[in-house]
């Protein structure tokens, strides 16, 4: 049994993960500039 | 009157997907919008404000010093007549002509429209007004000008952020009865706006009535806030167009500014939350405060507080980042320029919070604003001075979804306003369009986050 009963208090999660991909593409973005800077 | 539910009065149903995925939406719009500003936008648009003069007679006309007048002494007298029904008239909230007039009809309508056509509060300024009668007394008698106080500049627009702070405080906290309402009584309304007057009159005397509504009157500032993304602008005695969005731009150089627009995003967010996200940790605090003996009413006001705080420290601490992040960027100015530089990129998301959770209570409640208040002011039921007291309320004017697609759209449009204002703003910092590109990744991420947060907020108020 799953406790469904309680999803809506988790929904919030839901409207975090566009902030996450878009913090996780800076951020890999910021690496990878930073890298080939480097290599420059 | 019931404020945090005021956008909750139906469910919404047949929403064609779920709430969470506009959240999704939206994001991708904002990030769509983005790349379209870093390839299309290569040059400052908006840092000149392009003004076209109007007309000369219609600007000596609306310039004039009997319009001047007039337009002061409709704001004195509305303001008259609000304290008036506060203090004399019903205890009932939504029978008093005050606090529909004062929090919905002044508060959201100024902001409203003075983003459309200018800062409108400042010639129906009741208390701009009473100060230059004082002041224009003073010289016909004297015989020469009141002499002022130098203004501290270093205080900025603090006293209007902290004015602010507290009229809001004053609206959802104090005004806060039980865990589930919000019942403000009219005559402790009508108590503030005379205190707040006379404070407000003694300032102006000590520092100048233009430079106190400039700086430290909270409204004067809040309203022109606005009214910066409006297309009307006076200047040197004409009336002139100029491009919209563009005199926000010169807005946030005084300090203390990002201070205003961050408090304004904070009390709608809090106001939004206080029954719906924020609802069960609230209740459990307060539960705790009680159980260590505070009285149900301190124990309720403290707990709001500390959430209003917590609010808005969350949404400086957001903004920070941002501007935390652009420091990364080679070239950046100093981390304080750069939190001024962009704090007007805020104006446009404050504007879109304010629409998104109050466009249906205003369209609701200036029906009874113009209807059974204009009518019977102060609530007794003896008077119907236009024939309009027996006009009810039609909350079937919007539906409920109408009411979530304007909540949605308005926040897109916002987010990608404040997009568009900082990535003007750092083209001005980094004229290499690359490297102001790059500046403004965090800046993206930043409104994706106000967004989801708008909705998310909207969603749980919304049921």
């Amino acid at each position: 049994m799953l406790p469904l009963a309680h999803v809506g208090h988790y929904l919030w999660t839901l409207y975090v993960i566009p902030i996450l991909i878009v913090v996780a593409a800076i951020v890999r973005n910021t690496i990878a500039q930073r890298r080939a800077g480097r290599d420059d | 009157m019931t404020l945090p539910v005021a956008h909750a009065l139906a469910s919404r149903q047949d929403l064609p997907i779920p709430a969470w995925l506009f959240a999704w939406a939206a994001s991708i719009v904002l990030i769509v919008s983005f790349f379209a500003l870093s390839a299309a936008w290569r040059k400052p648009q908006l840092e000149d404000e392009h003004r076209r003069p109007l007309g000369e007679r219609f600007s000596a006309a609306l310039l004039s010093l009997p319009a001047q007048v007039l337009c002061g002494a409709i704001g004195v007298f509305l303001l008259g007549v609000a304290v008036y029904a506060g203090l004399r008239g019903t205890e009932a909230p939504d029978r008093n002509f005050a606090l529909t007039f004062i929090f919905v009809t002044c508060w959201l309508g100024f902001p409203f429209f003075s983003a459309i056509f200018g800062d409108l509060f400042r010639p129906f300024n009741p208390w701009r007004a009473v100060g230059r009668a004082a002041g224009g007394a003073f010289t016909a008698a004297a015989g020469q000008r009141p002499a002022h106080l130098a203004y501290p500049e270093r205080l900025g627009r603090w006293p209007a952020a902290v004015g602010l702070f507290a009229f809001v405080w004053i609206e959802v906290v104090y005004g806060r009865t039980s865990i589930v309402s919000v019942d403000i009584e009219p005559h402790a309304v009508a108590v503030a706006a005379l205190v707040y007057s006379v404070y407000t009159l003694a300032m102006m005397a000590v520092f100048g009535v233009e430079k106190w509504c400039e700086r430290g009157e909270a409204f004067s500032v809040y309203f022109g806030m606005f009214g910066r993304l409006g297309i009307f602008g006076a200047r040197e005695g004409r009336i002139y167009r100029r491009r919209p969005f563009s005199a926000a731009t010169s807005w946030a150089t005084v300090p203390g500014s990002a201070a205003v627009v961050i408090a304004s995003i904070a009390a709608t967010s809090f106001d939004g939350a206080q029954d719906g996200a924020f609802k069960d940790a609230i209740e459990k605090v307060f539960i705790w405060f009680g159980d260590r003996g505070l009285a149900l009413t301190t124990a309720l006001r403290l707990t709001d507080t500390i959430f209003m705080l917590a609010t808005f420290a969350a949404v400086g601490a957001i903004y920070l980042l941002g501007v935390r992040g652009m420091r990364t960027v080679p070239g950046a100015p100093s981390f304080k320029q750069l939190r001024t530089g962009f704090a007007h990129t805020l104006i446009p998301i404050a504007l879109a919070y304010l629409v998104a959770h109050y466009f249906s209570f205003f369209v609701f409640q200036e029906q009874a604003q113009f209807g059974y208040l204009l009518s019977d002011p102060l609530g007794t039921g003896h008077t119907d001075l236009f024939g309009t007291v027996a006009n009810e309320v039609d909350y079937k004017l919007l539906s409920a979804n109408a009411i979530w697609y304007v909540q949605v759209a308005a926040l897109v449009i916002g987010h990608v306003i404040g997009l568009m204002l900082a990535h003007d703003r750092a083209l001005v910092y980094w004229p290499d369009y690359r490297k102001a590109t790059a500046s403004q990744y965090w800046m993206l991420a930043v409104m994706v986050a106000f967004t989801c947060f708008g909705l998310y907020l909207l969603s749980v108020a919304n049921g």
